[in-house]
């Protein structure tokens, strides 16, 4: 990899090459160039994920002529896919390098931070809900006992906003989070659970079900959970999964779309003859 | 598309346990009879579901509340039972 890189900072193919590079003991986000060629000795692909298609959509963003290179993990491509299309990132411009991630049948071994999640206590699994169950399993709880759980685990939030920071298909300039007439700012707890159903609400057809929302979140709420919820149900009624494809997310589309082609006028007249 | 996008309002609140409360009816102007049997009908579920139980959340002593809430003590305040009695105008005194 470390030479792949070197190869491509010197022939021009990048101009900037992001990945993890090891400061002190922990892997951090760094931006390799020409300049700093001698840092290259510290990339390192590891199981420390951060978004660093964020980072290349920003600057892509601020400098139209950069040819980005890319350390890319599956979801990150996943993620880049949804970004292009809500056109906030140029692909012709940006290379990737695939790391060895997302275990399959035909290759076991994976390095991802959220292959091994903490596994939730005795409370968290009486009270709330356990971050590892599948949707179905939550489905099955009565509805009175699936909201008492729900509200156990969204009244734990303390709003820091670090699942919408992480993510990486989060892109908007202005968040509806932060929106004074849409949720109540400035106070904690959060309004619960519109604050949570937004994001939620936002995530259906985004979501790239990396799970580093639930990574980052310090009161370590089920929200890759809830985001697959809310996918399963969008490829249920829409036939979409995010970051597969070309098709637009179907919530961008206003009304139906024409399924018969406009009538063609006669003697450049809209009115029927009479 | 209207349809598809309440159908997933609907079941993403059924999933955090909010479900049957939202409905969608297309009611021409000329069907006076079943706008008025929708609603009927849609008053009553509402009814047998009780008030919402997100009403009991959502107050400004928030934050001293107790953090567990069991099922069964939802409506255990007496703020709440205020609230049970003024659900029912139509009932009682009035």
């Amino acid at each position: 990899m470390k030479d792949q890189v070197k190869k491509w900072l010197e022939s021009g193919t990048v101009d900037i090459f992001l990945g993890m590079k090891m400061v002190d003991g922990h892997p951090l986000p760094h931006a390799f160039t020409l300049g700093n060629i001698s840092d290259l000795e510290e990339l390192v692909p590891g199981t420390v994920r951060y978004p660093l298609e964020t980072f290349a959509a920003e600057l892509a963003a601020e400098n139209p002529d950069a040819r980005i290179g890319l350390a890319a993990r599956e979801c990150t491509q996943r993620a880049l896919n949804v970004l292009s299309l809500w056109n906030q990132a140029p692909t012709d411009r940006i290379e990737t390098i695939k790391l060895n991630c997302c275990p399959s049948p035909l290759k076991e071994h994976a390095a991802c931070s959220y292959l091994d999640p903490p596994e939730a206590g005795l409370f968290k699994k009486h009270f709330g809900i356990d971050n590892a169950a599948d949707p179905e399993a939550v489905a099955r709880f009565e509805p009175r006992e699936r909201f008492s759980r729900w509200m156990y685990e969204f009244q734990k939030c303390i709003k820091c906003y670090g699942c919408r920071n992480i993510c990486p298909v989060c892109f908007c300039e202005d968040c509806s989070l932060e929106h004074k007439d849409l949720i109540g700012t400035g106070q904690l707890p959060p309004e619960a659970p519109i604050f949570h159903l937004v994001r939620a609400v936002h995530m259906a057809g985004r979501c790239i079900d990396c799970g580093l929302c639930e990574e980052a979140c310090p009161a370590d709420i089920p929200l890759r959970l809830l985001y697959r919820k809310v996918n399963a149900v969008v490829d249920d009624l829409f036939d979409y999964r995010a970051g597969e494809g070309e098709q637009p997310p179907p919530f961008n589309i206003i009304g139906e779309r024409p399924s018969l082609e406009p009538k063609p006028m006669e003697n450049g007249s809209a009115c029927p003859q009479r | 598309m209207t349809l598809k996008r309440m159908r997933f309002l609907q079941e993403v609140l059924d999933f955090v346990g909010l479900g049957g409360r939202l409905h969608m009816e297309w009611i021409s102007s000329a069907e006076a009879q079943k706008f008025a049997q929708v609603v009927t009908d849609f008053t009553e579920k509402i009814r047998r579901l009780g008030p919402n139980p997100l009403h009991a959340f959502i107050q400004p002593d928030m934050i001293l509340r107790p953090r567990v809430v069991a099922a069964s003590g939802l409506k255990s305040t007496a703020a709440e039972k205020e609230d049970a009695k003024g659900s029912l105008p139509f009932t009682g005194k009035q």
